[in-house]
Order: structure tokens, then sequence, then C-alpha cells
């Protein structure tokens, strides 16, 4: 691990401890969205300072992503865009059918807002299919989604709440959202200099890469911290045993990522903004499990996933024979002991989110300075681009598109 | 090769040395029930247990590509029937790229010793190193392999993975440790998990399959990639294909003690199980040009006899690009991915048709190939991602085998 690497560690050890985790998605709630395009700069996990461009609510930050929009299916969807950048910008809404756009100028696309900062150009909508979904420029998309102008777009369904379709198969008790994207800093670099006409995005070769818009570590910090006012969505998926939690994916860049999820198969529900199901109402009797999720650019994925740590052959709380079950165990390897000695602690190197105890709750003995950061005796399992040379910040080993999971005890509280 | 030999003895030595301080307090063991004496092989096997026992060491070597160029390489040796007193001096520059091949047969106990020799050619590293099960179900995290959340052996350590089989299919396994720089490195191998059906009894009907067992556990009986319960999985020889490519500048960088190039990293030999063509096709074992060492064990020429079903466990651990394999003319049909029967939860039958697969990274298929309808030849497996079928510089090569019908 590299230096810089361990100074941002170690900034997020600082706020896990102060910190408030979320478990819903964070986004913007309700029927009509008030957003202008303008320009702020990112930091990434090595340090850089990156320009991009990207759309703000009313008068806040610029944000990468956008916010992300949280409405019910069936409602009519009001988007009044302003435009405070150097050239006309849009808003698509891919998979939405009938969006009316008034007002600006047309493009090719879309109608546009000039860069003026006042004229506005609203899109309408109804939200007629729950799913996951995106948003993004619709001029010069090649370069502007490149700047950060995308975000992701959520209808929920009619039927029920904690919901993902209207089918109760897609049923979950949290959710959480993973929007894998790219970026190529010296386009970014070009624009700041003032050099826009020399971009040339036939050059394009990423070197960071983001959830949520952002690199590793922060991946794993608050939603909303505050040294990362541009980047304000953490993605740091929680659980008990025997929860279900509901993976939102978007491919929001422009490769192709396969998406790892340690600790159990993914089951993918619905791809695209539709239920993966033979016929309506069936449920979803088309979907699949898989332990790498393929993520398209342009592509939405629903998937359930869960853990119980079931069939280990030992009992992964330690208890004794006599101990009473946890919610959600897996009786037949109850008291089961661990079936080998670990090594002592003279031959190991220590992760810093192991707790020193392989059972979940529990804490081990640990040489000092590791385990800071596994502060509930939870299991970690990283989950990650399986493309392994997108885990880094540029050059900088560890980081980019990863973040780690956590199964918690149940007796710890996940906001 | 005398002097080869020499050399080899003498670096070896030479990393003892430096090793001597770690080695008064690490520990070398290899945990498996009913092994006397520590060779990781069950010599006295315990009732009503099924326990599979391997030893491997992870370490440095070197492997040539189809072309000829000599890669410095991290990654895995077996040592299983090696007494443990042997396992530093076996397993030092002894890496075998792909790693050795695990087989295992569901209701197992998997007990997965893995010894951390350390990097001769850098003794400058202090490097753990982790074996992760990629894709196993409900895994825990210290058996996961991910040194952040758990712990990895110490160089002269060993560390004693317990793995309980439950579930059939492709999987496959990998340094965690480092990932982008060890993966890179090569340390990445095939592993598949037999299921349970193929133990069924003679004669047992499944659906409108007779399985057929006449020699017990032996060769004759149905084999099948999952336990289908209707014998549409079933196959007559099985393949383990492993994608995988290196960046060779990456390589001659870490043997120099340069700097690693990880985001630039650009890959230039696309391979099938450590080899790119026409090395794919060559039946045996690859010395590599710097130690003598034979550590490219694994070919990958597929035959079979006409009317035999041919199983194909695809899986690709490149650490920079998905790969597409396509052939000329053989009716693929893929019945499983990420170690699951392609079923809905409801048994609808999700199998489909093709002509080519597309795997990233961390990504498995099962596909099975009907070789009743073909005429018997020469048929090739490649990969559509035309440019890498080139070893390097040698316009020629790369991600291709031949499937021989007989």
């Amino acid at each position: 691990m590299k230096p810089l690497a361990i100074v941002v560690f170690a900034l997020f050890a600082v706020s896990m401890n102060a910190g408030v985790c979320e478990a819903a998605i964070q986004g913007r709630t309700g029927t009509e969205f008030d957003l202008v395009a303008r320009a702020g700069h990112i930091t990434t996990g090595d340090g850089d300072s990156i320009l991009m461009w990207g759309y703000a609510v009313g008068n806040g930050l610029m944000q990468y992503p956008g916010p992300t929009l949280i409405v019910n299916e069936g409602d009519l969807i009001t988007v009044r865009l302003k435009n405070e950048l150097s050239e006309p910008v849009s808003i698509i809404f891919p998979g939405q059918d009938g969006v009316l756009a008034i007002g600006g100028n047309s493009g090719l696309l879309t109608r546009e807002a000039p860069p003026d900062g006042a004229t506005v150009v609203t899109y309408t909508f109804v939200a007629s299919q729950p799913g996951t979904y995106m948003y993004h420029s619709g001029t010069r998309v090649d370069f502007q989604v490149e700047m950060g102008l995308t975000g992701a777009l959520i209808v929920r369904p009619s039927s029920g709440a904690n919901r993902a379709y209207s089918h109760p198969q897609t049923s979950f008790d949290r959710e959480y959202l993973f929007v894998l994207s790219e970026i190529d800093p010296t386009i970014h670099e070009l624009v700041e200099l003032g050099r826009r006409s020399e971009v040339d995005m036939s050059r394009y070769f990423p070197v960071l890469w983001f959830l949520n818009g952002r690199t590793s570590p922060d991946t794993m910090a608050d939603d909303g911290a505050p040294w990362l006012p541009h980047q304000p969505y953490g993605c740091l998926p929680r659980l008990h045993p025997g929860e279900i939690i509901l993976t939102r994916v978007i491919g929001g860049g422009r490769d192709l990522h396969p998406f790892h999820p340690h600790g159990n198969h993914l089951r993918i529900i619905g791809e695209n903004g539709r239920l993966l199901e033979s016929a309506p109402g069936a449920g979803p009797d088309l979907s699949y499990s898989d332990f790498t999720l393929t993520v398209v650019p342009g592509s939405t994925y629903d998937a359930l996933f869960t853990w119980t740590g079931e069939k280990l052959g030992w009992d992964i709380y330690g208890h004794g024979p006599g101990d009473p079950l946890q919610p959600n165990e897996y009786a037949p390897d109850h008291g089961k002991p661990l079936p080998v000695q670990l090594p002592e602690k003279q031959n190991l190197m220590f992760g810093n989110h192991y707790s020193g105890s392989p059972f979940l709750g529990a804490f081990g003995d640990l040489p000092p300075g590791t385990g800071g950061m596994n502060a509930s005796g939870g299991l970690f399992f990283m989950w990650h681009s399986h493309t392994e040379k997108e885990i880094v910040n540029n050059d900088i080993f560890p980081g980019g598109m990863m973040t780690m999971l956590i199964v918690e005890p149940p007796a710890v509280r996940i906001p | 090769m005398k002097l080869r030999a020499e050399r080899r003895v003498s670096h070896k030595w030479t990393a003892l040395l430096l090793l001597g301080a770690v080695l008064a307090q690490a520990e070398i063991r290899v945990q498996c029930p009913g092994d006397t004496d520590g060779d990781a092989v069950v010599d006295q096997p315990i009732s009503g247990r099924q326990i599979k026992c391997m030893h491997l060491s992870a370490g440095d070597g070197f492997a040539n590509m189809a072309d000829g160029k000599l890669q410095y390489i991290f990654s895995f040796a077996n040592l299983t029937g090696t007494p443990v007193g042997d396992a530093m001096m076996a397993g030092m520059l002894a890496a075998e790229f792909p790693a050795p091949l695990i087989t295992l047969k569901e209701g197992e106990e998997f007990y997965l010793t893995v010894t951390n020799v350390g990097m001769t050619r850098r003794p400058d590293l202090f490097d753990g190193h982790s074996v992760h099960f990629h894709g196993f179900p409900n895994a825990s995290a210290v058996f996961d392999g991910v040194p952040d959340a758990s712990a990895v052996p110490v160089m002269a350590a060993s560390f004693t993975y317990y793995y309980n089989i439950v579930e059939p299919g492709t999987y496959m396994y990998h340094c965690h440790v480092e990932a982008t720089e060890h993966m890179q490195m090569g340390m990445l191998g095939n592993l598949y998990v037999q299921p349970k059906q193929n133990d069924l009894a003679d004669g047992t009907i499944l659906g409108a399959h007779v399985h057929r067992n006449p020699d017990g556990a032996g060769p004759l009986g149905d084999r099948y990639v999952y336990n289908d319960g209707d014998g549409s999985t079933r196959y007559d020889v099985e393949f383990p294909i492993q994608m995988s490519s290196f960046d060779p500048a990456f390589h001659e960088a870490s043997l120099q003690v340069q700097p690693l190039p990880f985001a630039m990293m650009r890959d230039k030999y696309a391979m099938l199980n450590g080899r790119g063509y026409p090395d794919t096709i060559n039946p045996s074992p690859i010395p590599n040009s710097e130690t003598g060492g034979f550590g490219q064990k694994m070919n990958s020429r597929v035959s079979a006899v006409r009317g035999q079903k041919i199983l194909l466990r695809l899986s690709n651990l490149s650490v920079t690009a998905f790969f597409t394999l396509t052939s000329s003319g053989l009716p693929m049909k893929v019945v499983g991915t990420g170690a699951r029967l392609l079923r809905g939860p409801d048994g609808k039958d999700l199998y489909y048709e093709t002509n080519s697969v597309t795997l990233g990274g961390g990504e498995a298929a099962d596909v099975i190939v009907d070789s009743s309808s073909l005429q018997p030849g020469t048929y090739f497996l490649y990969t559509s991602n035309l440019n890498f079928l080139s070893n390097d510089g040698e316009d020629f090569g790369g991600m291709m085998t031949e499937v021989v019908i007989q």
C-alpha cells in the first residue's frame, strides 16, 4: 500500500468513528426538479483534483454523479434545466417514453439549454415503468457524459414500498446504488486549461474508476462526507444475516465492467428497467444467479443479494453447542467448531477491516495498528470491478471501482 | 543446463538466507485430517467424511510466451505429496502458470494449505499471499482471501483454508493480495466442482434420462455439470479453459524493481490456460528458459470422438479485458454461468445456444458442445477480439486453440 493510500484510509477511519451511515439510497424525491449544469472539482484517491461538469440542484454545488432522482410509478415528472457552463447542454432520459422538451434551442437529440445561466428547458414525462434508469446529457454525449453530466433515476413501483418492481418477489429490506463510471483526466485538464478544442475523444484512455462518483477508499465514506462536497453519494452496502438487499447497478460510463460481489451470488431480477419475467405478472421467473455481473455501458441491473453463512461447515458466530441461535442462523452448523487452526500472529499480515476473529460479531487479538476499520465485528466483503486494473487510482493501488459490503452482527443497528 | 541449475540453487540459498530471520519464527504447517505425515495426502480416511487436501506454494517463477519471450511471474505451485520439510525448497521459483488445477466434488471438505515461499527474485518484497475461491457461496471473510478483510500468511508461513463444498460448477481462484499486481503477475487458476448427481446408482431415473453408473465412482458412469434432475447437462469429456492476459512491460518492470504501470497496463499476450497459440495445443509441459522448470503444465487442446458431448469450463481472469471466444462451427450450448445452473427460480430452462461466449474478468460459463453433428476434423476456438490473435509483436497466435473431432 502506498503512503498516500494509507493517509486516505486513515481519513476514512476518522470519518467512520464520527459518521452516520445511511441504508437508503440518497437522492431527491418528488415530481419536479430544478437542475443547473455547472462546473466544480472532484477529488480522487490519488490526491488529484479534477474539473467536472455536473447537474446541481438549484443553487447547490455541481455534483458527480448528478442528483439521484427518486420518483413514483405513474407520476408526471418535470425536470427544469439551466446551464452555467460554456456550451449548450441538455438531458435525455433513456428508457422513458414520450419525453416532452420545451424551451431553449433545438438540438440533435433533444432541446438544449444555451450557456446563459438563465434560459430554462423543461422536460416532462410520465414515469410509467418502475425500475432503475439513468439520465445524461443529450448534447455532445461522448464528451459531456465524460465531463460528468449524468445521473441515476429510480422509479418506485406503485404496488408497495421496498419493492424493485410490482411483484412481491422483488421485495427487499435495504437497497443500494452502484453507478459505475470511469474518466480520462487529460480531457478534463484540457478543458480546465481552456483548450477544449484540443480534446480528442478517440484518444480516450481512462485511468480513474468510480462507484457513485467516488474512487475507493472514498466509496466507503459517509453519504455527504464534508470533504467530498461534489461527490455526495457513498457506496457502503451493509446488511444483517438473512436480509435481502436490492443492488441497483448502472453502467454509467463507456466501458464494460465485470462487477464482482464477494460473499455470495447476485440474483439478477431486472435489466434496463424491466423485470426478467416470461409474462406480465409472472414474477422474476427468468432471473438468474451469477458471481460476477457484466455491466454494459448504458444498461442498468436490479439484483437481489443475501447472506447467511449457511453450510460453511462451522458456526460463523463461534457458538458453543448450548448457545441460543442468532436470527437467520443456519441451524445445522450451530456449535460446530472452526475446522482449522489459524496461524499464530507472527505468521500473519492483518487487514484493517479484519476484527481479529473469524466469527461474526467477535473480536480477536490483533497486533497494534491493525483492524482499526472494523468497529462492529462485522464481516467485510469486497465488491469491485474484476477488471482489476480498475481498482487503482491512476497508478496507485488500491482504489478505484471498489468498496466493501459489511455483514453486520444482528445486534448492530444499520440506519 | 548445468550452469543454470547451479544458479538456481544459489538463488535459492540466497533467498533462504534472506528469509532466515523470518524462518526463526514462522511456521510451515499442513492441516489435513487423515494425513499422518504432513504431505497433504490423506493416509487414513476418516469414516463419514470426504476430505480433500492440497498444499500450494505461493511465490515467483518464470514462464515463456508463445513468441519465446520470458516473463517473470508470481503464482502457485502444487506441493501436494511433497514432505512438509521440503516445502520451501520445492516451492521457491516453482510458480506454475496457470496455477495448479483444482478439481473438487460436491460433498467434499477441502483443506487448502498455502505456504508463502517468498519471491526469490524480488527479495525487497515482503508480500503476503492468499487464495480467493472466486464465487464460493455464502463465504466467510476469514477464508475469502481478501487481505483487507482477513489475515494472510507472511513469507515462510502457511495458512490452511477450509471450504465445505456444496455447490457444483465452474469457479476460479486467484491471489487477492495487491490484487492488481499479483493477478497481472499470474496468480490465477482453474477450479471446478463436480455434482453429486454423478454418484447416483446405476439406472436412476432422471426425467427422460436414465443415469448410468456401472462402475461406482469409476470413469464409465454419466457425468453432469450440475444436479439438473433431467440429464440435460450430461457430458462425456471436460476441458477447463481459462482466459488470461499479460502486459510484458508490467512483468519487466516487476523483475527490474521499477514502478509498476497499474492504470497504464496494456496487455499484449492473450492466452488460454497460460499459453498463446500454438503452445495451446502442445501436449507437453513447457519449460521456462530461465530456470528450466516446467511451470506451464496445462494445454488447452480439446479432443473428442464424434458423438461425444464436450464440456468447456470457460473462465476469464484477465485483469484488463473482456474476451469473446468464438468457434469455427462448433454448436455451443450454455447451461451454466457463475457456477449456477441456468434456470429460473421456478425451474424454467434458460439454456441458450450460441456461437460465441463473452466473459469479463471473474466470469465463468459452462458450455456443452455436442459433436454428433460435426464432421471429423480440426476446429478452432479463438477470440473474436481479433487483435489478440497475436503474441505481442508476432502477428499470429494468441488466444486460440484447436478442437479435434475424431
